[in-house]
């Protein structure tokens, strides 16, 4: 092996700064051994939106030759390391410019690796992730999604810790030393950064993926018109208007067939129907039309369409109505109001168990003061910037803004 | 060549939504575009369109609702919807108008009110747009509706700085840096006023934000009712380029209107009537501290206590030394004032 | 299309006019029933929609006039009312032209058959507002069908003909006239006038089928879109480029029989060429001052004749090549120019290069701009050219060097 390919995979916006400093402290530290490389974004995911799953790639070569060959192409179509820096993208990835769903491991050459920040266990992980045609490695560094916005950034430590267990992982193109001279010298680096750099190096827990192991389901994928099937002019047809759910009853509209959301949210709203007071709220602010009417005039989150913004929850009037869940936590997109329609008592059950686990309503997507970001982190940078898993408890609307 | 008598210049009579219970349940702009997590401007896009029905032609202009909605081989839209260029709204509008009317008038389609809609994000319509929409306010045979959707900045190519980005916000084109704190120190442009003052024959012009559906809803059901060219100006909270959490694109789009810096209102018939908190405002309710809007958002994270002040200041003027407040900057002379009264 | 017309009937029927080439234009617009134009002032082109709004005063004309506040709005509205199934005109000249470059760019992709004057004039700076080619020329590679006209009739007859081609479903394309600034859009010649009835026969009404924006046909028109499906969006604009050459064949075909009048050939006119021994190459009024040179000069015993371009757009390559390959030499003359490009040649000698590589004569050629900034090409200009070609046909070769005539030097 002669050169490193890494891609970052990453949540657009949220992590479009961390994804770049990924990047570059790659190259910059793989620098320090005399290698060459190139760090970039991938232009199709470019202009970038909250939330919708975008790559940046870095590649490492011992010669500039080595390097152009690895370059002369859109993007790298085989990687060594593939780092993905939110938990929830190991359902796939849709990016912004793709038609279906991409399993999180596909670029990852056989025996690769997949480097994870996650607090969920192995097993957890491989429901979700899809089934590989070779084995591969498993690498968890344990942390929860660092988000933050384009301007202010959360220095949580994620990046160098990124970094340092990659050092772990390909130690022939990043020395631990290597590394730590390159935070050292970087303009956001510190003794702290390179503390946890190497404490994330001692840290990393891996685990072979056999190719029995993973999801079974077949991805979503899309096939692409010829020329002379297109329709001229640059047209395509509109979407066909809704139709009422039932019995002449509520109200489903139709929706884009080739672009859904499953995995542009990290987190989705979970509907206690027996409170709702059928306000409209929920339904009516929603940006991406995702709740369906129902025919008694509740709503439901339809997880085609949601992206996981939250602003249901914002404004919906009752205390625990509706409220944002961690992606992670569910197996399939079912419909919640078929599931409580069906048996009452059980969707209780279901929906306390699942509002109730405060590790997967904590919310983390970005700025909501001056200070937050401090505020959430200084415990734990403190006590020598290891794992971080701060970020605001996602009760009601009115108590997430200090 | 006689002109078809079967023409009539009507428009559509939409009454307004009593309540948010008689909203109308369609949706003519449906899930699957690929906005940001919490984007207020695809809200305002479905509660237009909601609002407008089925009998709808959209155009729009080149910005995020162009690029993030309709992405080639897809498309969020019900109602006939096509692109016009950046700073082509205005004609965009007009232009459409134009040919229904020519051919229903000339009997060679069916005649019947069609809302034309045309948008335009604040680079689109405040910037490179506003010479086309000035005109199109001024055709007053042609019915229409431009809304210029401004969630103050080029916030699909990057967020750059557009004329109605806010003072001192950070944009890729305005980073706060060692030696220049604040980069951008123009402060935003007046639209609707702007486009009420000085466009005598529109009859319709409003501000709007999605955070007050119903109302919003009903601000465009009135302009498209009242026809001619008319205007409406939505705030569009961008957790992409204001660098919040999307959960509160609604609170945020609340407290530009509490706070005063931005007025909701509309202008019919030449009378300005102030509407929802804005009214309160005008009635005497005290305005939020802009503090509150201000240090929600990442944007500008970087003010000083001075820099809050200074914002603070403008908007008070706005409120305090407007001859019309908030919507028109004139003030008269003592003399004038005194002069008038004499006459 | 192909739609089957009864035969002309007696051309008595025309009615003769002393009316400029703008004013003809104007006289077959009023008989294709436009619906919408838009007006924006630049000389020279604008004495077509001065004519225009005299025949909406008159009620001749029943169309939607609007003055746009400027030439990028101009064809902007225009192109939206062709979307929603108008028939639609507009024009422009120089910079103007320049400043509606956006929305010229966008009308191919988009399909949108609007027909367009462009009253050539040369680009700003100096502010000039004589001739120059390079205006039209702007669009030459984006999928707009260009062509130059001569003659007030030809302009009348011309833009029946845009109509019909560019709102052939099989093409849709945008159509810009070229008329030279001044010697035709302000000199008045006579011209027939058809009646109404026989153009109503001719030109079909414009129907824009399932690109229709409409209620009654909701689509979305124009999707932002990635490298996954541009190159196949430009490859159907090549091939609607390629059937337009089917369709204008037609197009002109179907005019003489209607009509009784009009070219055998569409592409270009040829003038004493069966034998000439030297062929000049130009495109719009260029040809008055050659044609007289022409027979100036066959008068003392040289063979020379005239390919008078009139399509530049789709590039009639077979026949051109046919036309030219048999002379012993030829001499274009550009009313443009090309700056760096090869051998800084104008764009027609340079295209008419391209066309010959192939050819299994290839004839030397050479390269004349003239007439700059609507300077007068005169015969002696002309006298020169053709001299300059014996030389090259004597010498069975030619210099590649462009050469500048009527410049003081």
């Amino acid at each position: 092996m002669a050169a490193l390919i890494c891609e970052i995979v990453y949540r657009g916006i949220f992590q479009k700064n961390l994804a770049s400093r990924i990047a570059r402290g790659i190259v910059l530290s793989a620098r320090k051994s005399g290698r060459w490389g190139i760090a970039f974004g991938r232009y199709g995911d470019s202009p970038q939106r909250n939330g919708i799953p975008a790559k940046d790639f870095a590649i490492v070569a011992d010669t500039n030759e080595e390097l152009e060959q690895n370059m002369a192409r859109y993007e790298p179509k085989h990687v060594d390391v593939t780092i993905c820096v939110d938990d929830t993208l190991a359902k796939g990835v849709e990016s912004w410019a793709w038609y279906g769903l991409q399993p999180i491991n596909r670029l990852t050459v056989p025996n690769g690796t997949v480097l994870m920040t996650s607090i969920q266990s192995f097993g957890e992980l491989l429901k979700d992730i899809h089934r590989k045609d070779a084995p591969y490695k498993l690498a968890l560094m344990r942390a929860k999604a660092s988000f933050s916005g384009l301007w202010v950034y959360r220095e949580d430590h994620t990046e160098v810790r990124i970094l340092g267990a990659l050092a772990k992982i390909a130690p022939a193109f990043l020395s631990l030393d290597g590394v730590s001279q390159a935070i050292a010298e970087m303009d956001w680096g510190s003794d702290l950064k390179v503390a946890s750099a190497r404490k994330a190096y001692e840290r990393l827990e891996t685990r072979e993926v056999t190719m029995a192991e993973g999801n079974p389901e077949i991805p979503y994928s899309f096939e692409m018109p010829k020329w002379w099937e297109m329709r001229e002019g640059v047209t395509i047809p509109a979407i066909p208007i809704g139709k009422p759910k039932e019995e002449g009853k509520g109200y489903v509209p139709e929706r884009n067939p080739y672009f859904k959301k499953y995995t542009t949210r990290t987190m989705r709203p979970v509907v206690n129907f027996d409170t709702c007071v059928k306000c409209t709220l929920c339904w009516i602010q929603c940006p991406d039309s995702c709740f369906d009417v129902m025919p008694d005039g509740t709503y439901d989150a339809n997880m085609e369409a949601c992206c996981g913004c939250g602003v249901c929850e914002a404004v919906c009037p009752v205390e625990n109505c509706i409220t944002m869940v961690n992606e992670s936590v569910f197996e399939d997109n079912a419909s919640q109001w078929e599931m409580w329609r069906k048996d009452k008592p059980a969707y209780q059950v279901w929906l306390t168990n699942k509002i109730g686990d405060k590790q997967a309503t904590v919310r983390s997507h970005g700025f909501r003061f001056r200070g937050q970001y401090e505020q959430e982190l200084k415990t734990d940078l403190d006590s020598g910037g290891v794992e971080i898993t701060a970020g605001i408890p996602g009760e009601n609307a009115q108590h997430k803004t200090v | 060549m006689a002109e078809s008598t079967t023409f009539t210049n009507a428009t559509q009579i939409l009454e307004p939504f009593r309540g948010v219970k008689k909203v109308t349940l369609e949706e003519y702009f449906t899930s699957g575009h690929r906005t940001c997590q919490g984007c207020e401007s695809a809200l305002v896009m479905k509660l237009m369109v909601k609002a407008a029905g089925p009998r709808t032609i959209v155009l729009g202009s080149t910005g995020c609702m162009y690029v993030a909605n309709t992405t080639y081989y897809t498309t969020p839209w019900v109602v006939p919807w096509m692109h016009t260029q950046l700073g082509s709204s205005g004609s965009a509008a007009l232009g459409t108008a134009a040919g229904l009317k020519a051919l229903m008038r000339k009997g060679k389609m069916k005649a019947e009110p069609i809302n034309v809609i045309a948008f335009c994000g604040d680079g689109g319509g405040a910037d490179m747009g506003v010479g086309a929409i000035s005109a199109t306010l001024t055709h007053k045979e042609y019915n229409s509706l431009i809304l210029l959707y401004d969630n103050e900045s080029y916030a699909n190519t990057d967020i750059q700085l557009s004329g109605m980005t806010p003072y001192g916000a950070h944009t890729t084109f305005s980073p706060p840096g060692k030696a220049k704190r604040i980069i951008h120190t123009r402060w935003k442009k007046n639209m609707a006023g702007m486009m009420a003052a000085g466009h005598p024959e529109c009859r319709y012009v409003a501000t709007v934000c999605a955070s007050y559906a119903v109302e919003m809803m009903n601000k465009v059901r009135r302009a498209l009712t009242i026809g001619g060219p008319t205007f409406i100006h939505s705030l569009d909270p961008c957790p992409k380029g204001w660098d919040y959490d999307p959960m509160l694109s609604h609170e945020l789009g609340e407290l530009a209107i509490e706070t005063g810096i931005f007025p909701l209102y509309e202008v019919e018939d030449h009378q300005v009537r102030y509407y929802g908190k804005t009214k309160a405002i005008v009635e005497g309710r005290e305005r939020k501290p802009v503090r509150e809007y201000l240090l929600k958002q990442g944007r500008f994270a970087h003010f000083t206590e001075e820099d809050l002040e200074y914002f603070q200041k403008k908007v008070d003027e706005m409120w305090e030394k407007w001859e019309i407040p908030a919507v028109v900057p004139f003030r008269r002379l003592e003399a004038t004032k005194a002069a008038l009264e004499v006459k | 299309m192909a739609v089957a017309t009864r035969p002309a009937p007696a051309a008595a029927e025309d009615k003769e006019l002393l009316i400029s080439g703008s004013e003809a234009v104007a006289e077959a617009l009023t008989l294709a029933d436009i619906d919408v134009v838009t007006a924006y002032p630049i000389r020279p082109y604008d004495t077509v929609m001065q004519a225009i709004a005299k025949k909406i005063a008159n009620g001749q004309l029943v169309a939607e006039y609007i003055v746009a506040e400027g030439e990028h709005s101009q064809f902007e509205i225009v192109k939206h009312a062709s979307t929603v199934g108008a028939r639609v005109f507009c024009g422009s000249s120089g910079v103007g032209w320049a400043y509606a470059m956006e929305c010229l760019v966008v009308t191919p992709p988009l399909r949108v058959p609007m027909i367009a004057l462009v009253g050539n004039r040369a680009l700003d700076d100096p502010g000039a507002f004589g001739v120059e080619h390079n205006d039209a020329l702007f669009v030459r590679d984006l999928g707009w069908l260009l062509c130059w006209i001569d003659t007030s009739q030809e302009a009348l007859d011309t833009t029946l003909i845009a109509y019909r081609v560019a709102e052939d479903r099989r093409v849709f394309l945008p159509l810009a006239i070229s008329a030279d600034g001044a010697f035709l859009t302000h000199s008045q010649a006579l011209t027939m006038v058809p009646p109404k009835s026989k153009v109503d026969r001719y030109l079909p009404r414009y129907d824009r089928g399932d690109l229709l924006l409409h209620p009654d046909n909701p689509i979305t028109v124009a999707p932002q879109a990635n490298e996954d499906w541009v190159i196949e969006i430009r490859r159907q604009n090549n091939e609607a480029m390629a059937r337009a050459s089917t369709v204008i064949e037609e197009a002109y075909a179907e005019f003489r029989r209607v009509f009784g009048r009009g070219p055998e050939n569409p592409w270009f006119e040829e003038y004493m060429t069966d034998d000439a021994e030297v062929i000049l190459v130009g495109m719009g009024t260029i040809s008055l001052p050659i044609k007289v040179a022409i027979r100036e000069m066959r008068a003392k015993g040289k063979k020379v004749g005239l390919v008078r371009l009139r399509w530049f757009r789709p590039f009639p390559t077979d026949r051109l090549v046919a036309a030219l390959s048999r002379a012993q030499a030829l001499g274009v003359i550009d009313r443009d120019y090309s700056f760096g490009s090869p051998f800084g040649s104008g764009v027609v000698a340079n295209e008419i290069r391209a066309a010959l590589y192939n050819a299994a004569r290839r004839p030397p050629l050479l390269s004349f701009i003239c007439g700059l900034g609507g300077r007068e090409v005169t015969l002696e200009d002309v006298y020169k050219a053709t001299d300059m070609c014996y030389g090259a046909a004597k010498a069975g070769k030619s210099d590649p060097k462009t050469h500048w005539l009527g410049v003081r030097e």
